[in-house]
């Protein structure tokens, strides 16, 4: 009788998820600049993704000595997503890394829940995402105070977790929060293991083609403040689309591209210059 | 008194035989729903090179329907093929039922209009209700588009079959037995006599030749009944507009025009079905589609109607264009003046 009823449910649930006249394209991508959008990968799809954030533009590390930045990674991301179906998304992809922790390999989970609806029976869209970072810096045994000192396989770890709520008031603005909560197995002294974060991001669709986006994320730490030298990580950003292939251009504040990376360690300021040019491509296959 | 005996048993079975042979002269009563194809043989005409092979294990009309439909089937001895095409199927681009009010003719307007009272989707390629019908393939000008491949498809509904699955839904090359299927599936689609829009007249004369049909070939009723439906599907490949702001010079419906959009562009578009490029109706969409009409580019409804687009390497869900028969130049100025009516 248990089974039966969570079948129903489910039968009920999967009907709900498909069987509606939902909203579209709340974001082009499944990205928006630095945090996820509600965006799913479609069922047999593979998305093949290049991320890459360039040194700071100005200010001490930015400049013509480093030609604004361009002569200077301080992410770069490959990664792949695939569809499992129209609202599970799974990927996997391997980051340079920005913070202490470095050499990441990220695997994601993404599952779509509810889709906003045409006839406003649901507002609004959301999805949980997942992700697992692991550090493959080679140890340093070395010393002790290193991060990299990894005394357990686990400390390579670090999660996150998210929320992403969005709504497509129209066809030219949508928009998201995030709440998130981010937990990395090993932090430097006086850090802390978990930390909360509540993230914005928008879309204001400026042509069929050309949008301009933006997001930010504002940690909730006594540490990560911007008198301890931390700041939110903030982007705006312009993005194309040309049919298969969203391309996008940004700059941020952000060093890192991943959550586990960008959400604990962004330690640049925008009004010090600290803020860098950064890409996307994004490519859709069929499979 | 033996002979009497023997006679009054054999004469039931005389009776029994000779009722047997009068009625299967009398058997062949043509209804609305016979098909074509049995009329036809039972006058003489030879039997198409696409009849089924019987001998191919493994194929049946369900597994046709399933790679036609879905392109994926149950393999012969457990599992699943591999997708036919990762990029299409073969009602992306044709439909399965009957799409022209008269079989005659192939008029794009008769077409659309048919197609929206009847709830299907106007698409580029020839409709696979009748396939089996026809007797010639990949006719005209795909000559232009597929070079020398089409020489063996020609008159070979087979071989027409693998040119489809491998370049048109540029899929896999199909196996015998699944190209088989495929075949038993479009003999379920063949036409009937009441697809032909016959009068009771023509029934009468079709009925009358068969009941007086003495053996041989009755090439005057094949012909008179041939010429209800094309045995081919014409193309000729036209040209966009020299000026394409000036358009071809027609006035434009946008009433007909939508019904080319919703039932044509939005068939592949519409949350990106068969296309990475998404279409809907937003005024962002009509706009941007208006501001491209004059560009030499895929963003074009003129260009991109009237060459399609190329499969290229890491992005083979290509656009088939549409020839002249399938859609007219007025249509294409129909389409403008719809989007310039949802662009204001």
């Amino acid at each position: 009788m248990k089974c039966l009823s969570i079948s129903v449910l489910l039968f009920c649930f999967t009907n709900f998820l498909f069987s509606q006249d939902f909203t579209r394209q709340t974001f082009k991508d499944t990205r928006v600049i630095n945090t996820h959008s509600v965006e799913t990968v479609a069922k047999r799809k593979l998305d093949v993704r290049i991320g890459h954030r360039f040194g700071d533009l100005a200010g001490s590390g930015g400049g013509w000595q480093s030609f604004y930045g361009l002569e200077n990674a301080a992410d770069i991301m490959f990664g792949v997503e695939y569809g499992i179906t129209d609202n599970i998304t799974v990927g996997l992809s391997r980051t340079k890394g920005a913070g202490p922790l470095k050499k990441l390999i990220n695997t994601s989970l993404k599952y779509r829940f509810f889709r906003q609806k045409k006839d406003e029976s649901m507002p609004v869209t959301m999805t949980a995402f997942g992700l697992w970072s692991v550090s493959t810096m080679k140890q340093d045994t070395s010393n002790s105070e290193v991060l990299n000192n990894f005394p357990e396989f686990s400390h390579r770890f670090m999660y996150s977790v998210q929320l992403l709520i969005a709504r497509k008031f129209s066809n030219v603005f949508s928009f998201q929060v995030i709440p998130s909560y981010t937990h990395r197995n090993l932090v430097p002294f006086n850090d802390t293991n978990n930390l909360f974060s509540l993230g914005f991001a928008m879309r204001i669709q400026l042509s069929k083609v050309f949008g301009i986006i933006a997001d930010a994320t504002f940690p909730f730490s006594d540490l990560h403040t911007t008198e301890n030298g931390y700041y939110p990580p903030v982007g705006i950003g312009l993005e194309i689309d040309t049919g298969g292939h969203i391309f996008q251009i940004n700059f941020t504040n952000a060093r890192g591209i991943m959550e586990t990376d960008y959400i604990p360690n962004t330690q640049s300021d925008w009004s010090k210059g600290q803020f860098r040019l950064g890409f996307t491509i994004s490519r859709t296959f069929n499979l | 008194m033996k002979k009497v005996s023997i006679s009054i048993l054999l004469f039931p079975l005389v009776i029994l035989f000779a009722s047997l042979v009068a009625d299967d002269q009398l058997d062949f009563v043509i209804e609305k729903s016979t098909p074509v194809w049995d009329v036809l043989e039972y006058l003489g005409e030879p039997l198409p090179n696409h009849q089924v092979n019987e001998s191919v294990n493994d194929a049946s009309a369900e597994k046709g329907k399933d790679l036609m439909l879905i392109g994926i089937t149950k393999k012969p001895k457990r599992g699943k093929t591999k997708k036919q095409s990762k990029h299409f199927v073969c009602t992306s681009c044709h439909n399965i039922q009957k799409e022209d009010p008269d079989l005659r003719l192939s008029n794009p307007q008769s077409r659309l209009e048919y197609a929206a009272e009847n709830g299907l989707p106007y698409l580029q390629g020839t409709t696979l209700f009748g396939a089996v019908n026809r007797t010639s393939f990949y006719n005209g000008d795909y000559e232009k588009k597929y070079g020398e491949l089409v020489e063996p498809t020609r008159h070979d509904l087979r071989a027409a079959i693998q040119l489809c699955a491998v370049e048109c839904s540029q899929g896999r090359k199909m196996k015998d037995w699944e190209v088989e299927s495929v075949l038993m599936y479009l003999w379920t689609l063949e036409l009937k006599l009441e697809d032909l829009n016959l009068v009771n007249d023509d029934y009468d004369l079709i009925q009358d030749a068969v009941s007086t049909f003495k053996g041989g070939k009755d090439e005057e009723t094949i012909n008179y009944i041939q010429s209800f439906y094309q045995n081919g599907s014409p193309a000729h490949f036209i040209t966009p507009p020299e000026n394409r702001d000036a358009g071809y010079g027609l006035i434009g419906s946008p009433e007909n025009g939508k019904l080319i959009y919703d039932l044509s562009c939005m068939h592949c578009h519409e949350a990106k079905r068969y296309s990475f490029f998404e279409l809907d109706n937003s005024a962002i969409t009509f706009r941007y589609l208006k501001n491209n009409f004059t560009k030499y580019a895929h963003s074009s409804i003129y260009q991109v109607a009237r060459y399609g687009t190329s499969p290229i390497p890491g992005k083979k869900a290509y656009m088939p264009q549409y020839t002249a028969e399938k859609m007219s130049d007025q249509q294409l100025e129909d389409l403008r003046a719809y989007i310039e009516k949802m662009a204001e």
